[in-house]
């Protein structure tokens, strides 16, 4: 079992990921209409990069934009989550011996004490976003099973490696459950929202070109986030 | 398919079928009869599939449901933060239930989609400004209102409107003999205090072309006395076109596309028939974002520009007042306080915020001027955008929408609000009615009229 | 001289002094009359919804309702138009109110407007600002004929004109009131006094004025008088010329009072757009319809040129 998850299950997860989304993203382009959109992104393609660069930078800032000082708490709870989620599966000593031994390379790699907090606040982030999605009528009203579904798949790797990481229960089948919640993610990615991986710098980035070229980029200050 | 003969999917083409549809006191039959309408499924499955592309697919589906749009919506503020009011369910549950059932939907629920479009929504965008998605709810509600339009479920007034456009390229019934023959009547009336006062029509190669809104000329003309009289002023060489002179499109309100782009063809027809340097419009909003923001778009124009520059009224102004071809008279400036309307058409979604504030530093003695909070592109609707002034159906929502503005004057104390858009002007009119909170509002030109100095050889000959 | 009058009304009481002027005149003279009344100011952007003038209520149009205001009208004044014959017409219209007068009275090119009273029961409202300056300022600034305004009944009990009084402050459209007075004594045989008031107002605010200066500015005005205006009145006898010192509105109106004159006529000055302090005689001109007890008549510089012109 353990062969298969981390043999060819692995490739296979990869693979789906990255193919996954590189054809969301090609799609998503492709589909890209200027005539029904109403902007002409052939015509402007420097105030198209800049608005497209602005609107997605102010975006990955926490605090970058109005809406993200206005609503403090989400922010922070929002980029706790982000950031762990991104960081510490990239980062993370151990995923990072398994990448040297698969394909012979390596990140530099997160001191162990950070890792730690991090997926800590991930989890706490995770439980807080269901507090906020249950508490607030706002989001309460938009909240659908789907929604706690998605966050359901993008914690458990999060929780299972906690898991193993402090040694709780049967070690390796915990791991077992582990990589086969992280490869589960990989696979979900492409086709659920959490496309949203690589289809938030194609939304930003393409509103960005919407504000950047036709709604006012080229006429005066750009606007501000 | 039952049909109404008033309320059905056909546009208005014809004079006599705009003048049945306007003898229907309140769209009381219109209504009525929309109630039997039917909505023809297939129709709507093959226009969403065939015009809702990459963007507003990736909208609908990778919205995380976060809700942090909510607050940004005045709307849902205004109505006591009722989650119905959040932007992004007001586009799930409509636009994005459409898609969900493959268009089919029936004649309830499009009376629901049609409520949410018009009187839900104003189009301002402010949302856009608060999703980290970059997901654009005005947008989308713009292009349901489309789809709406399309199976007839559309407000009476907007039907009204749009075929008005089709019929006279104008939102209201005005000729272009009754325009070019008003325009000279004010003329007329205003030569003898202003010496050489003229309105040069269809002058070719004028380095500025005019265009107004159909209620200066049906109502107000005196808006376009003004802008000749600043024009004269300055010194410009200007002109009017004949035809193609009507700015607005109440058309891209309703979702009549394919007005829309007649509209804006006729407005593009007067530049190259003329070719003037520049196109300037009158003071409104909605009708620069038809002409020259969408516009180029409705007529294919694969730059995204109209045929020739065209700019807002406030950016003449702000030209002619820093180069010193209008200057004012010092004395004459507002020494009381002053506040300014953003209006969503041209400073959120156009981006001229510091060119009206530059206009206010030249009009308003300093110390007199205060925003609004928020302002710039995160100032909120006037409450009556989008259509939403014009629609007696959605009156009491309308008033509603207004104390949004209200307060928001209310704590500049300002006396007079400079609304340099039609729409706000009047939205703005309607809560001082509404609401008596003693404050009075102006477009710039009767402002400027008021203050700038006229030159010697346009002083009246005694 | 008047062949075609349009009486602009609310079709209310605030305009009855002036039905009673307008129909007798156009009894009198066997005028055409055209009863002009807008029935609705726009509202609402681009809804057909609009404020009902007298009701003030919210309605909307079509043009059923357009030809019921318009039998309504007939009725309300249904006594003196079996008077007229075939010599009158009603005509309603939807807009703001000074508009609708002035684009009618360019279509129709009437010799006079008669008009009543203020509508202030609409200016009180947020449409203040499309109707402020009044109605009446606005048409009487723009118009390209006199305009006739009565307020107070005791202007309307009138049996023609038979002696008219012309103020003047030797401005350009004075010089035409003068001009058009004289035209109007001649062919209808009236009395014609000029008469100018030295404006002493100053003296209550503290300013010094010494009588002797008083004195020597009223013989300067009546010199100046002689001289502008004898050489118009050239083989016209019944004519008197005075001047007095005073508020100037106040002494126009009780030397109206002293002559028993049936009319007034006084220049307009104040357009929209010009400086207030050229408005003075302007609201002079508004003083004197509001206190006068006869029928006040203003000409504006547009129509002065086209007196010039005539002579």
């Amino acid at each position: 079992m353990y062969a298969f998850l981390t043999g060819p299950m692995f490739y296979l997860s990869l693979a789906v990921f990255f193919i996954g989304l590189a054809v969301r993203v090609i799609l998503y382009i492709r589909g890209l209409d200027w005539k029904l959109d109403r902007v002409a992104y052939r015509a402007h393609p420097k105030a198209g990069l800049k608005g497209a660069l602005r609107s997605i930078g102010y975006w990955l800032v926490p605090f970058g934009t109005r809406s993200w000082r206005v609503q403090p708490f989400m922010t922070v709870i929002f980029f706790v989550f982000h950031i762990g989620a991104v960081i510490v599966p990239l980062f993370l000593l151990a995923h990072n011996m398994i990448l040297k031994e698969k394909f012979g390379f390596s990140f530099f790699t997160l001191n162990p004490t950070l890792a730690d907090v991090l997926t800590w606040g991930v989890l706490i982030s995770a439980i807080l976003l269901v507090l906020r999605r249950i508490a607030l009528p706002e989001v309460r009203i938009l909240t659908t099973g789907y929604d706690y579904f998605i966050l359901a798949i993008s914690v458990a790797p999060f929780v299972t490696g906690l898991i193993c990481r402090y040694h709780v229960g049967d070690y390796s089948a915990w791991l077992l459950v582990h990589i086969a919640a992280g490869e589960l993610l990989l696979i979900l990615a492409p086709f659920t929202k959490l496309s949203h991986i690589v289809l938030y710098f194609m939304s930003r980035g393409q509103l960005g070109m919407d504000f950047g070229i036709k709604r006012g980029g080229m006429n005066g200050k750009p606007i501000s986030w | 398919m039952p049909e109404g003969t008033l309320c059905n999917k056909q546009p208005i083409d014809t004079d006599e079928q705009l003048k049945a549809l306007l003898g229907d006191k309140g769209g009381k039959v219109y209504y009525e009869e929309m109630k039997l309408l039917e909505v023809d499924q297939e129709k709507l499955q093959d226009t969403i599939r065939k015009t809702m592309k990459s963007r507003i697919k990736t909208w609908l589906k990778i919205c995380a449901h976060c809700g942090m749009c909510a607050d940004s919506c005045f709307l849902y503020r205004i109505n006591d933060c009722d989650p119905k009011q959040v932007p992004a369910y007001k586009v799930q549950s409509t636009l994005g239930e459409m898609v969900r059932k493959k268009g089919r939907v029936d004649n309830a629920f499009m009376h629901m989609a049609m409520e949410t479009a018009w009187a839900k929504c104003t189009c301002c965008n402010r949302c856009a400004m608060y999703c980290p998605h970059g997901i654009d709810m005005g947008v989308m509600v713009g292009y349901m209102r489309g789809l709406l339009y399309q199976q007839g479920f559309v407000p009476w007034e907007m039907k009204i409107g749009a075929g008005m456009h089709r019929v006279y390229r104008a939102q209201m019934d005005v000729t272009p003999e009754e325009f070019v023959d008003t325009f000279q009547w004010m003329v007329e009336e205003y030569e003898e205090e202003y010496a050489g006062l003229t309105v040069p029509v269809d002058k070719e190669g004028a380095d500025i072309m005019y265009t107004v809104n159909a209620r200066e000329v049906k109502h107000y003309p005196e808006d376009l006395a003004e802008a000749a009289i600043l024009f004269t002023i300055a010194g410009e060489d200007w002109t009017i076109p004949s035809s193609g002179w009507e700015l607005t499109s109440l058309a891209m309100f309703a979702g009549d596309w394919e007005a829309c782009r007649m509209q804006v063809e006729s407005v593009y027809d007067a530049m190259e028939r003329l070719k003037p340097k520049r196109m300037i419009g009158t003071e409104c909003g909605h009708a620069h974002r038809a002409t020259v923001i969408e516009g180029p778009y409705w007529a294919g124009r694969p730059d995204g520009k109209p045929p020739v520059e065209s700019i807002h009224y406030v950016e003449w102004v702000a030209e002619a007042l820093r180069t010193g071809k209008l200057k004012i008279d010092p004395e004459k400036r507002i020494k009381k306080p002053v506040t300014l309307q953003d209006s969503c058409n041209y400073i959120r979604n156009h981006g001229l915020k510091e060119i009206t504030r530059e206009i206010m530093s030249y009009m308003v003695e300093p110390g007199y001027f205060f925003d609004m909070a928020p302002n710039k592109e995160h100032n909120y609707c006037c409450g009556g955008g989008g259509g939403f002034n014009g629609i007696g159906l959605y009156r009491p929502q309308r008033n509603k929408a207004l104390i949004t503005k209200r307060d928001q004057i209310l704590g500049t104390g300002a006396d007079l609000v400079i609304a340099p858009c039609h729409n706000c002007w009047d939205a703005i009119r309607d809560l001082e009615e509404e609401y008596e909170i003693g404050i009075s509002w102006s477009f710039l030109k009767p402002l400027l009229i008021d203050m700038v100095i006229v030159p010697e050889h346009m002083k009246p000959e005694e | 001289m008047f062949n075609k009058i349009l009486f602009a009304t609310s079709a209310t009481e605030a305009c009855d002094h002036a039905a009673r002027v307008a129909f007798a005149m156009a009894e009198k003279y066997n005028a055409h009359l055209e009863i002009f009344h807008v029935l609705g100011l726009p509202t609402r952007a681009y809804s057909q919804v609009v404020i009902e003038v007298k009701t003030r209520e919210r309605i909307e149009i079509d043009e059923g309702y357009c030809d019921w205001v318009k039998e309504e009208v007939r009725m309300y004044y249904e006594r003196f138009l079996e008077k007229l014959g075939d010599r009158y017409a009603i005509e309603v219209a939807i807009g703001v109110t000074h508009r609708e007068i002035l684009r009618t009275a360019r279509n129709t090119n009437p010799d006079l407007i008669v008009m009543g009273g203020s509508t202030h029961h609409l200016e009180d409202s947020a449409y203040r600002q499309l109707i402020t300056g009044s109605t009446f300022q606005r048409v009487s600034g723009a118009a390209h004929c006199p305009v006739l305004v009565v307020t107070r009944p005791a202007a309307s009990f009138w049996g023609g004109f038979s002696k008219i009084v012309v103020g003047t402050d030797f401005s350009e459209s004075a010089d035409a009131a003068v001009d058009y007075g004289i035209k109007l004594a001649r062919s209808l045989d009236c009395e014609l006094s000029l008469f100018h008031a030295v404006d002493i107002s100053g003296l209550a605010m503290g300013q010094v004025m010494i009588q002797d200066d008083i004195e020597e500015k009223l013989r300067v005005a009546r010199k100046k008088m002689r001289y502008r205006y004898l050489p118009k009145l050239e083989g016209f006898t019944d004519y008197s010329i005075d001047a007095w010192e005073g508020i100037p509105y106040m002494e126009i109106v009780k030397y109206t009072r002293e002559k028993q004159a049936d009319l007034v006529i006084m220049a307009h000055h104040a357009r929209r757009f010009e400086e207030k302090k050229d408005a003075r005689m302007g609201s002079n001109l508004e003083q004197v319809i509001v206190r006068a007890g006869c029928p006040v008549l203003s000409i504006n510089r547009t129509v002065g040129r086209q007196v010039d012109a005539e002579k």
